[in-house]
């Protein structure tokens, strides 16, 4: 360009008053297209407040670079997207303001026109602000109220200082502005213009003129003008949103589109202002939105941008829409198909759905029996039967044995009931009057005179809320009377095994030699609700309500307390048998009634004076700063900080028994009657270690079950040197199997296993009885009785297949019992490697089933 | 009797001035002064030899319940219903520093020998241990192992030890970094060690007093014949460990021989409860304070 065009000369630098140049007008200035039309190296930079940079000239660097284009270094800052679990990235709205510089954000201003608050005439802006800074205020306290302050109620007083002039001039609100005598002078200036307009002979204006709004209307000079109306009443019709509109700009396409509205017919027709044929309009500035687009300067700035137009869309576009949108919503509410999906027609997935099974109306949801549980049993009147020489079969002769004994335990039902259900196996066709029935009865018989009291066991149900003559003693502090001990034949096999059933009930009935709470008959009383539950696998919970006034952690402590007591005494029991026929000592007491009351107190009082002080011991952490005031030495100097101290009640029973064993072993050594203990002595009844409930949960299992295989693998090898020996475990392994799977069948509780008779083994290995208390040891009563009911279940089941088995090669008696072993070895073999794989935990839980299995499978061996 | 010949049993001086009840009252370490505190949120310093009040510290919000005073003299710790832990000056009477962090009213609070820890003990359960030296107001340790109120604490040159209703005398030793803990099975109300630091004399709220050997933790003899059921109260040993001093709910005061606990004198020191119980350390001297307001002397 050239210099002549700057026509100013200056001398010295003007004064640019800040306030009256704003800066939004010297950008604009600087914008506008004067800079743009200079050459490159003429352009001037100049930073936000619109002042000249010096790309660095005064700093000594290079500073041209982003000034002025975006506002950072880097230009647009690369973004890469990451979001990782903890930091999820955020959904970024992008918006224009994202995209601007600031100094063009500032320009924007507060995102649009606004009014001074000087001017603000109507006091829209000043209610706006004043809803901003109320806001603004908001955030800053916290206020009562939550939430904002409603607008409503914290509107200012927006009267500006224009209203206030014109209220004292007389105005008011809603009435014109316009003085009717102005009014009537533009009026009168106005029809002169129109006389002369008229002259001169132009049509156009006319039409201007007709279209002035203020002439229309000012006819009558006193018409009070209300055009400051205060509701616009005008119902939204459209789509947009409040406020939106989209004729904002362009007022002309108003009419265009009241007139689409009204007559919807002339449609068709597009007499448009904008209509072209390929229905899209240049955006740029140059040509006139009233003008007649002509092909060629159709898209002069076309820069591949294809804008549609968006007016001659809308129509047809909304009505189809809606159309849609009302033909989904019926569909919608029929078959909740999304929008814009379509039900299939064909659907080629079901879900099926059956109706739940219809109870008859006469079912109750409980079992029936069709005898009684407890048939009556005459078996004092009636005669012996005659004496009946075994099966010659040998496994024969054990299943009937082992069979009679149960039926005399258990009732008459489980005959009944096994007869029912071993219809056709030709095993137990002694119950039918076949080969072996004789012997059957007389065996029964037998074991029902063994045991006149044992023969009934109580039932569950019937048993429930009778008031025992025990329960009756405890209520009244009675002291139960000893209780006069059968005398138990360790010859009889069948006996024990029947007995092992459940726990002798001579433990429940403690005499008072063995009672190791004997000064304190309120915790004595305790103590055989205690064994009582326990080996009727009963729930402890039961005795809680017994010991109300107790705290938790003396109930713990009383309970290991017990638990050590009953080992000792299960332990001292084999030595009790032998020495029923001493009275115990200590039982005899001979004391009035009167003063026994008292002293009964009086000890109590004692004991529980005994009991405390009760002291333990913890470990504590001195805080180092405190050991540093008391001058002393850390004691955990360096060490790394302790778990934290367990405070739960589990965790204090778990730690207690290290502070309490000593305490609990002099407590067994005190209750149990000082005789020296014989290995040889036959320990007839399985005597179940006291279950730890704790232990058995946490200690490990898997070492337990190998100790056992072990001991097991030992005594297994022992076994080999008495055959008969072996056989007679043998054969109370498989009765005990059957009873066992008997006993699942008919669904009663069935206890555990027979125990090894100790007494056929020779003494010296560890504990002979953990080959069968293994599996139970270390779990509470209702563990063991759901391990049982697993070992049941898996008996059965190769017992199931062995009896189909023995049906087909039933004919050839001479081997098939030992075939039959094997196979059922094998069956159990194969059943527990599928069991293996299905149930992880059972095979835990049960080393002795391998080691009795092996054992078997052992024995049989030696035997071919 | 001539067993009680030696024993404070005549009045030789009354404290007068607290309003309302006195909750404790305590020797200074060498028995010239006492402190008490009450309910009228004031700690009073006395001459009980002379029967002089010397001082009044006022800061306390609420009830003062127990009081303590460093082997030099210098420093005062107070606590009570306010839930702190007030560090004074014994001189200026200004509070030095106030310990907050208890959640609950303070029921004793003692130095320990070099008068750089104030350990406390809450109702909330906990025993709170609070440096003097350095500028921090947050406890050093927090001891919360109790299950009910911690009554009263007693510290040794390297124990804590503490008693609280849940019927436990805790010692927590910090040189062995263990706690014992002996369980009465009744509420404790107050500890008191004997002179030689043997035994621990545990005041229960089965208006007992059971003396505990501190080494093994056997009980060695039981004190009854009081009344302690309801208010927390003291006890304490005489100087010479011949005999056990303790209150009464009834405004008796009780001395048992220590050995064979038999009530070797008994009179009335006040017409209240005996709140406190203090021991002079040297002489055959006592301070009891009640409900009733006052602070009694006590001398042979």
């Amino acid at each position: 360009m050239n210099e002549g065009d700057e026509d100013f000369v200056f001398y010295g630098t003007p004064i640019e008053r800040e306030e009256e140049m704003s800066r939004r007008k010297r950008k604009a200035v600087g914008d506008a297209g004067q800079m743009r039309s200079l050459p490159v190296w003429k352009q001037e930079v100049t930073d936000e407040e619109g002042r000249r940079r010096f790309h660095g000239a005064f700093t000594g660097g290079f500073s041209a670079g982003y000034y002025n284009t975006v506002g950072s270094k880097e230009g647009w800052t690369p973004q890469t997207f990451t979001s990782s679990r903890k930091n999820r990235a955020e959904v970024k709205k992008q918006s224009v303001y994202s995209f601007l510089d600031d100094d063009e954000k500032v320009e924007m201003g507060g995102h649009g026109l606004e009014t001074s608050s000087q001017f603000d005439t109507f006091g829209f802006t000043a209610a706006e602000v004043a809803r901003k800074q109320a806001e603004k205020d908001q955030k800053m306290r916290p206020s009562a109220i939550p939430g904002p302050v409603p607008d409503e109620i914290v509107l200012p007083a927006a009267n500006s200082i224009g209203v206030k002039l014109l209220m004292k001039m007389g105005w008011r609100h809603g009435h014109s502005i316009k003085n009717s005598h102005s009014g009537k002078l533009y009026d009168a200036r106005r029809e002169a213009r129109k006389a002369f307009l008229a002259l001169t002979g132009n049509n156009g204006t006319s039409d201007v003129v007709e279209d002035d709004p203020g002439a229309v209307k000012s006819v009558d000079i006193f018409e009070i003008h209300k055009d400051t109306p205060v509701f616009v009443l005008e119902p939204k019709k459209d789509l947009h949103g409040l406020g939106f509109d989209p004729f904002k700009n362009a007022p002309e396409f108003r009419d265009r589109k009241a007139a689409m509205v009204f007559g919807s017919k002339a449609q068709g027709t597009k007499r448009g202002l904008f209509t072209t044929n390929s229905g899209k309009a240049a955006p740029g500035f140059g040509i006139g939105a009233l003008e007649e687009s002509g092909v060629e300067d159709e898209d002069i700035f076309s820069s591949g941008f294809e804008f549609e137009e968006p007016y001659v869309e809308e129509e047809p576009m909304e009505t189809l829409r809606t159309k849609q949108d009302s033909k989904l919503r019926l569909t919608d509410k029929e078959h909740g198909v999304l929008v814009g999906f379509r039900l299939a027609t064909d659907v080629d997935y079901f879900i099926e759905r059956f109706p739940p099974p219809a109870i008859p109306g006469e079912f109750r949801p409980y079992h029936k029996f069709l005898t009684p549980l407890q048939a009556p049993w005459k078996t004092d009147d009636m005669p012996p039967p005659p004496e009946a020489p075994p099966p010659e079969e040998k496994d024969q002769r054990i299943l009937i044995e082992g069979f009679a004994a149960l039926v005399s335990r258990c009732g008459k039902i489980y005959e009944d009931l096994s007869q029912e259900k071993n219809k056709t196996n030709p095993l137990f066709s002694f119950l039918r009057g076949g080969n072996g029935y004789d012997f059957y009865v007389r065996k029964l018989w037998e074991e029902q005179q063994k045991r006149p009291h044992q023969r009934l066991i109580p039932a569950p149900a019937s048993s429930a809320q009778k008031l025992t003559a025990e329960a009756r003693g405890r209520i009244l502090g009675e002291k139960p009377l000893k209780r006069t001990e059968e005398t138990t034949t360790p010859v009889q096999l069948q006996y024990h095994l029947a007995d092992s059933f459940t726990m002798p009930s001579s433990l429940a009935g403690v005499p008072e030699s063995e009672k190791p709470f004997r000064d304190d008959p309120l915790k004595q009383a305790r103590f055989e609700q205690f064994i009582k539950d326990k080996y009727e696998g009963g729930l402890r919970s039961i005795s809680s309500s017994v010991v109300g006034s107790m705290s938790e952690a003396e109930r713990a402590r009383e309970r290991l307390d017990f638990e050590a007591a009953a080992e000792a005494l299960s332990q001292g029991k084999n030595k009790r048998s032998s020495s029923t026929l001493v009275p115990p000592v200590a039982a005899m007491q001979f004391v009035s009634s009167g003063t026994k009351e008292e002293n009964a107190a009086a000890v109590a009082e004692k004991k529980k004076e005994k009991n405390y002080p009760k002291r333990e011991e913890f470990q504590w952490r001195p805080a180092p700063i405190l050991c540093k005031r008391f001058d002393l030495i850390d004691p955990f100097m360096g060490k790394p900080p302790p778990p934290p101290r367990a405070r739960s009640k589990v965790e204090t029973l778990i730690i207690m028994p290290e502070i309490l064993k000593s305490k609990l072993q002099e407590a067994a050594a005190d209750a149990a009657p000082s005789q020296p203990s014989d290995l040889q002595e036959p320990d007839t009844a399985v005597t179940e270690r006291p279950v730890d409930l704790y232990k058995a949960i946490f200690s490990d299992d898997e070492e337990d079950g190998e100790e056992g295989e072990k001991k097991a693998l030992d005594s297994s090898a022992t076994i080999a040197e008495s055959k008969a020996g072996a056989n007679s475990t043998l054969n109370k392994l498989i009765a005990g199997d059957f009873l066992q799977s008997l006993g699942q069948e008919l669904g009663l509780a069935v206890p555990d296993h027979p125990s090894v008779p100790v007494s056929r083994k020779p003494s010296g290995i560890g504990d002979p009885t953990k080959l069968v208390e293994s599996s139970s040891k270390g779990k509470s009563a209702q563990q063991n009785a759901t391990d049982q009911a697993i070992d049941r279940r898996r008996a059965s089941d190769g017992y199931d297949s062995e009896n189909s088995h023995s049906d087909t090669d039933s004919g050839s008696h001479s081997d098939s019992g030992s075939k039959r072993k094997k196979k059922h070895s094998k069956q159990h073999s194969s059943h527990r490697s599928r069991s293996h794989s299905k149930h992880h935990e059972r095979r835990k839980r049960s080393p002795s089933r391998r080691s009795r299995s092996r054992e078997r499978s052992r024995s049989h061996r030696r035997r071919h | 009797m001539g067993s009680s010949s030696g024993l404070p049993t005549k009045e030789s001086n009354v404290l007068q001035g607290h309003e309302g009840a006195v909750l404790a009252v305590r020797f200074n370490g060498d028995g010239n002064y006492c402190l008490s505190c009450g309910k009228d949120r004031t700690l009073r310093l006395w001459n009980p030899h002379r029967g002089i009040h010397i001082k009044t510290y006022k800061s306390h919000g609420r009830e003062v319940r127990d009081v303590h005073v460093t082997s030099d003299n210098a420093k005062l710790c107070s606590c009570g219903g306010d839930r702190q832990i007030f560090y004074w000056d014994v001189a200026t009477g200004r509070v030095i520093r106030k310990f907050r962090g208890h959640d609950s009213e303070v029921n004793s609070v003692k130095f320990n020998e070099y008068g750089a820890v104030v350990v406390s003990a809450g109702y909330d359960r906990s025993v709170r241990a609070w440096d003097c030296r350095s500028q921090s107001t947050e406890p050093i340790q927090i001891v919360d192992t109790f299950l009910d109120s911690v009554m009263s604490i007693w510290l040794t040159k390297t124990e804590i030890i503490a008693a609280s209703v849940d019927g436990t005398v805790r010692t927590f030793d910090i040189r062995a970094g263990r706690e014992l803990v002996d369980d009465l099975g009744h509420p404790v109300n107050c500890i008191s060690m004997s002179n030689d630091g043997n035994c621990v004399l545990a005041g229960c709220l089965d208006s007992t007093l059971r003396l505990l050997d501190r080494t093994t933790g056997e009980l060695l003899q039981v004190y009854k014949g009081h009344t302690c059921k309801s208010f927390k109260m003291d006890c304490c040993l005489t100087n010479t460990d011949a005999h056990v001093a303790g209150g009464s709910e009834d405004g008796y005061m009780f001395f048992w021989d220590l050995v064979d606990a038999s009530i070797v004198a008994k009179f009335r020191a006040h017409t209240s409860v005996v709140t406190s119980v203090a021991y002079h350390p040297k002489d055959s001297c006592m301070l009891t304070s009640s409900v009733d307001g006052s602070v009694r002397v006590w001398k042979p």
